[in-house]
């Protein structure tokens, strides 16, 4: 278990010393992870809130649809997006193939079942006397949607925060869709496989750290908002 | 033609739940400024009218004019001036300043916030200075109930809409609410529309009482209704034998449970000569009511177990000495029943 410990070290050393490798994957993984939960979330928190609010037919399969993509392995969303992104693939003249939006869309898929459902769930488990407060109090449908979000904010967030854990460390979508080129689409998690392959422990250690670091900042910066309010 | 002064108007409206009617109402005008009471048991359709007045909902069926104007029910002309204080009102999760301004921020009415809500809490007797500040989880029910309707007092509605306003609180609430209630309608002339079970305060200061059963407007509270199941007795009339052995008497019945309404219900002399389509019962008084609008005086009357509105004026209070606890005999004609 030396190498480990080995590892540990050489990662305080590559941390402290301003490694540019690991920095750069670092700094890859902030931004892609960082558009991917911007685009779920402003597409799957509308989303959810229909699907939590309204009454309509087929509501109740559209939820278990929802509920299955949730467990969407990665490797499978990395190989559609692929398919598509592709130059032979239907939107492979956008040249997205290999580039962080490239990635970012594959995460938006990953994401947004989770925040589409949890959202859903935060929303249904508002009781309905929350709507007609609402609503006697003179909302219409913007501050409804608005004030509906706000009184169910906790599990929106419980939904966010599990979308962003999901999306932070999926390895098949980056490695498929983004093709792991160092400098430009490596992320923590890409370089933390090559690297063991590589039987270079110290750089995944370090790498690893890093992610249970932001994973912990997120989760503190959460539960003090939830304080908060 | 609208009637003059009208704040609402329904026509052939309907509401219709899982499949099922819950209230049908073929006309109604409300009048502005007025207090209007709503009785009937639970399920009756007070709710449900209230959340149709209250434009939380929109009729399934016909035309409920708010002003002159049909309601679409996102539009601020009538959203803003209309507020339902529903049945277990509930806190949004902040605390009671924000909660009782949040009306008037949606509305955009941000002058002067602080007064308007400080103003509005002491309306409800919750000193801002203690109450502000408090989260929406620190109140007791009372307490709670109250801060709701200061929310809605912050507004200066136009239409207040109370659902069972003092069910379930203390009295101290109680009393708070009911005056706060009123001190809106006689300051701003807020019209009040209250669905409660409290009839003697209802009587006491509703401009009009409509009593709902089954979804329909069928009275003015005034009426007395009697359940079922109906038994047809040996000589061909129909009613139910009370376990005091008198006979209650009704028309023949269209349904074995159909509930029967009885109008116009006086104080009976004790058997003279009773003709065929009289029928006298025996109870007792147990409470004295006072119409404070209209003078009149309504006496509940127990018989056996079952209730009976009887109108009665200030005289023959005085001067038959009718007071709760006394034995009287109560008299109504077959021909004055109605089925609902």
């Amino acid at each position: 278990m030396d190498f480990l410990l080995d590892g540990l070290m050489q990662a305080a050393r590559l941390l402290t010393g301003g490694d540019a490798e690991t920095y750069s994957a670092i700094m890859i993984t902030l931004q892609v992870s960082t558009l991917s939960m911007l685009c779920s979330l402003l597409i799957g928190i509308p989303l959810g809130f229909s699907l939590g609010h309204f009454e309509f037919p087929g509501k109740r399969p559209l939820r278990t649809l929802v509920d299955t993509l949730m467990a969407l392995p990665t490797v499978f969303i990395g190989l559609l997006v692929y398919a598509f992104l592709t130059h032979r693939g239907p939107l492979g003249h956008f040249g997205l193939l290999f580039t962080l939006p490239g990635i970012a869309i594959g995460q938006t898929i990953l994401a947004l079942p989770i925040v589409i459902g949890l959202t859903a769930t935060a929303i249904e488990s508002l009781e309905e006397k929350t709507r007609v407060t609402l609503l006697s109090l003179g909302a219409n449908r913007r501050q409804l949607f608005l004030s509906s979000l706000w009184e169910a904010r906790h599990g929106v967030l419980s939904g966010a925060i599990a979308a962003y854990g999901r999306v932070m460390t999926e390895v098949g979508i980056s490695m498929m869709v983004g093709g792991n080129i160092k400098w430009q689409t490596r992320t923590i998690t890409t370089a933390i496989a090559l690297e063991t392959n590589k039987g270079q422990f110290g750089m995944g250690v370090a790498l690893g750290l890093v992610l249970l670091a932001i994973a912990f900042g997120v989760n503190l910066s959460v539960s003090f908002l939830r304080r908060k309010t | 033609m609208q009637p003059d002064g009208s704040i609402y108007e329904i026509e052939a409206l309907e509401h219709i739940y899982a499949g099922r009617s819950v209230l049908r109402i073929e006309q109604l005008a409300i009048e502005a400024g007025g207090i209007v009471g709503l009785v009937g048991p639970n399920g009756s359709g007070k709710s449900t009218l209230l959340k149709l007045l209250g434009l939380i909902e929109k009729p399934s069926r016909g035309s409920l004019r708010f002003r002159g104007k049909v309601l679409d029910p996102f539009a601020p002309r009538a959203r803003h001036h209309v507020t339902l204080l529903p049945q277990e009102p509930s806190l949004m999760k902040r605390n009671v300043f924000r909660n009782v301004a949040y009306g008037l921020r949606l509305r955009g009415q941000t002058d002067q916030l602080e007064a308007r809500v400080q103003e509005a809490l002491s309306f409800v007797g919750l000193p801002a200075e203690h109450f502000a500040r408090r989260p929406w989880y620190a109140l007791s029910g009372g307490e709670t109930l109250r801060a709701a309707l200061a929310a809605r007092l912050a507004l200066k509605p136009r239409v207040l809409l109370l659902d069972e306003p003092t069910a379930g609180v203390d009295a101290a609430s109680a009393h708070l609410i009911k005056d706060a209630a009123l001190r809106a309608q006689r300051e701003w002339g807020t019209t009040l529309i209250v669905a409660s079970h409290d009839r003697p305060w209802l009587y006491e200061v509703c401009s009009d009482v409509l009593q709902l059963f089954k979804g329909r407007i069928f009275g003015t509270g005034e009426e007395t209704v009697l359940f079922g199941p109906w038994e047809r007795f040996t000589d061909g009339t129909w009613g139910k034998t009370l376990s005091d052995n008198q006979h209650l008497r009704i028309p023949e019945p269209p349904g074995p449970e159909t509930p029967a309404v009885v109008e116009n219900i006086i104080l009976g002399e004790t058997d003279r000569n009773p003709s065929p389509d009289q029928v006298h019962l025996q109870g007792v008084v147990s409470r004295l009511n006072l119409a404070q609008k209209t003078g009149r005086v309504f006496a509940t009357v127990l018989v056996e177990k079952l209730s009976w509105t009887v109108p009665l004026t200030q005289e023959q209070v005085l001067h038959r000495s009718i007071y709760p606890g006394k034995t009287v005999t109560i008299q109504y004609r077959l021909d004055s029943m109605r089925w609902v």
